[in-house]
């Protein structure tokens, strides 16, 4: 009986992800033949390779650091505040300060910590944090009564609540707000990078030509894209997946 | 209805409670509630949609503060099984039934021992790794029952646990129930809208009015156990309780 029942979900969130999975690689199939084509024409020879690595390594590393630092922050923060009475105060005052644009405090970060990698770091926090933190919250406020009522009647009440009832309860929402941080943390980093010129990424593409389209801005392009890319399917697909199979309805 | 601490589970003596703020004149939920549960029986409480039938459970386990009136709770350890389940989607069946036992700080090997012992009372043993979202509505409330039952509770609290479930699933549970309840010899306060599973069940029904919630009149169903749903008495008795919620409505 239980076949019946439970195969049919199994199946469609297994084809929907198949779907998705092969639509990806095409794209990256694309993306790598037609960088091959670009290379074999000898597009990229001028192009410093060793520099550009670097750049991107840079910008990388600045980045999973930021994310790290504002998982941390975002999830413990709302985790903390999100289900007491708390929330009532804190929810519009994180309202307005995600709506601040992250650029117009730039020069506070570089008067408070110079030209160096912490600022560029802290700012991209200043960025991912929102994200994570807003799509914790929501979950949290969201779930259902009875949910709640459960988790308290059978025991998960002051740590214990964060710890088996919150924290796994939001775990969905700490991907999705992690996807979206992280897709806005590439653009702090690199905004940064450009306008500090420290180095990284954002100061490679404005060293080779910050207007126009040359072969180092592309092969930067493409290195940032197969990152993008790499972390997508290794990492956040099959957490995806696995979410979806747990928390479906 | 003398409250007689040594045999009676629960004491309601005038409990009223708001959903907003009494002092802003918001319209109470529930108004005056009085009734006792004896130790080990089988109570309803019936009424229409909007009552406050819900509320008063969540009053009675203290997950919502009443404001006026006393409440003696001579129970321990209560426990609840919710009409939409309220099973937790990351945990599997074994882990759901598990859970207040893991609270309660017992160690792996033993919680999942007694957590086998309750799925198999209610007929689960062979899916007990499978997470919720792959169980049908029946199955989802018997692993809700395991769930309640794991925690041995002395005062069991089902909130409408029939209604989300076809007849033929609904007719298995409440076999299954009865058969618990005679070997646990808790006390079970039911919240039902459905006439002849409160005659079938109970031992005493409370009918509810609305708008303020308020218990009307109080039926003891005096009929043998095991008891035949298709004879001439039992029609009799659903008549009467009928009869007895037409005249309050």
């Amino acid at each position: 009986m239980i076949g019946n029942i439970s195969r049919p979900k199994t199946r469609s969130l297994h084809r929907s992800h198949v779907r998705r999975n092969r639509l990806a690689w095409l794209m990256m199939a694309i993306i790598v033949v037609s960088a091959y084509f670009f290379l074999a024409a000898g597009y990229f020879g001028g192009v410093d390779w060793p520099t550009l690595v670097d750049a991107v390594l840079r910008t990388t590393y600045r980045l999973a650091v930021a994310y790290g630092i504002a998982v941390i922050i975002g999830v413990s923060l709302a985790l903390i505040v999100g289900w007491g009475p708390l929330i009532d105060f804190f929810f519009p005052v994180f309202d307005i300060l995600q709506n601040l644009p992250s650029f117009a405090l730039f020069p506070l970060f570089i008067y408070f910590f110079g030209l160096t990698d912490i600022m560029i770091i802290l700012f991209a926090v200043s960025s991912i944090v929102w994200p994570i933190l807003f799509a914790v919250l929501t979950a949290i406020r969201s779930a259902h009564k009875d949910l709640n009522d459960a988790a308290t009647i059978f025991g998960a009440t002051r740590l214990r609540r964060i710890g088996y009832y919150l924290a796994p309860l939001s775990f969905p929402a700490v991907l999705t707000g992690s996807i979206v941080g992280i897709a806005i943390g590439w653009e702090s980093i690199i905004g940064a990078e450009i306008i500090s010129t420290t180095n990284g990424f954002g100061s490679y593409i404005k060293n080779v030509d910050v207007a126009g389209v040359n072969p180092s801005a592309v092969a930067g392009a493409l290195c940032i894209l197969i990152i993008v890319f790499a972390v997508n399917r290794l990492v956040w697909a099959p957490l995806l997946l696995e979410s979806g199979r747990r928390y479906a309805e | 209805m003398a409250a007689n601490p040594s045999s009676t589970a629960l004491v309601l003596s005038r409990v009223t409670a708001y959903f907003g703020d009494e002092k802003r004149g918001e319209s109470a939920v529930l108004k005056d509630i009085t009734f006792s549960v004896p130790t080990g029986a089988f109570v309803s409480i019936i009424g229409p949609s909007g009552s406050g039938k819900s509320t008063l459970m969540r009053v009675i386990l203290g997950l919502m503060s009443a404001s006026s009136g006393n409440i003696v709770r001579n129970f321990t350890k209560p426990a609840m099984v919710f009409q939409n389940y309220a099973l937790f989607p990351w945990l599997s069946a074994i882990d759901n039934v598990a859970f207040g036992l893991k609270m309660q700080g017992m160690d792996r090997k033993e919680r999942e021992r007694i957590a086998r012992e309750k799925l198999n009372q209610v007929g689960l043993t062979r899916l007990e790794r499978h997470f919720p979202s792959a169980l049908s509505g029946g199955q989802r409330q018997r692993v809700g029952l395991a769930r309640a039952l794991a925690i041995s509770p002395d005062l069991l609290i089902m909130d409408e646990p029939f209604s989300n479930l076809d007849t033929i699933t609904s007719e298995a549970l409440k076999t299954d129930l009865l058969k618990i309840w005679r070997s646990y010899g808790m006390t079970i306060l039911m919240v039902n809208h459905l006439i002849p599973d409160a005659i079938e069940l109970s031992d005493a029904i409370h009918i509810m009015s609305s708008h303020p919630g308020r218990i009307e009149k109080t039926v003891s169903v005096r009929l043998p156990r095991p008891r035949d749903t298709r004879s001439p008495q039992f029609y009799a008795e659903v008549d009467a309780l009928t009869e007895a919620i037409r005249e309050i409505s």
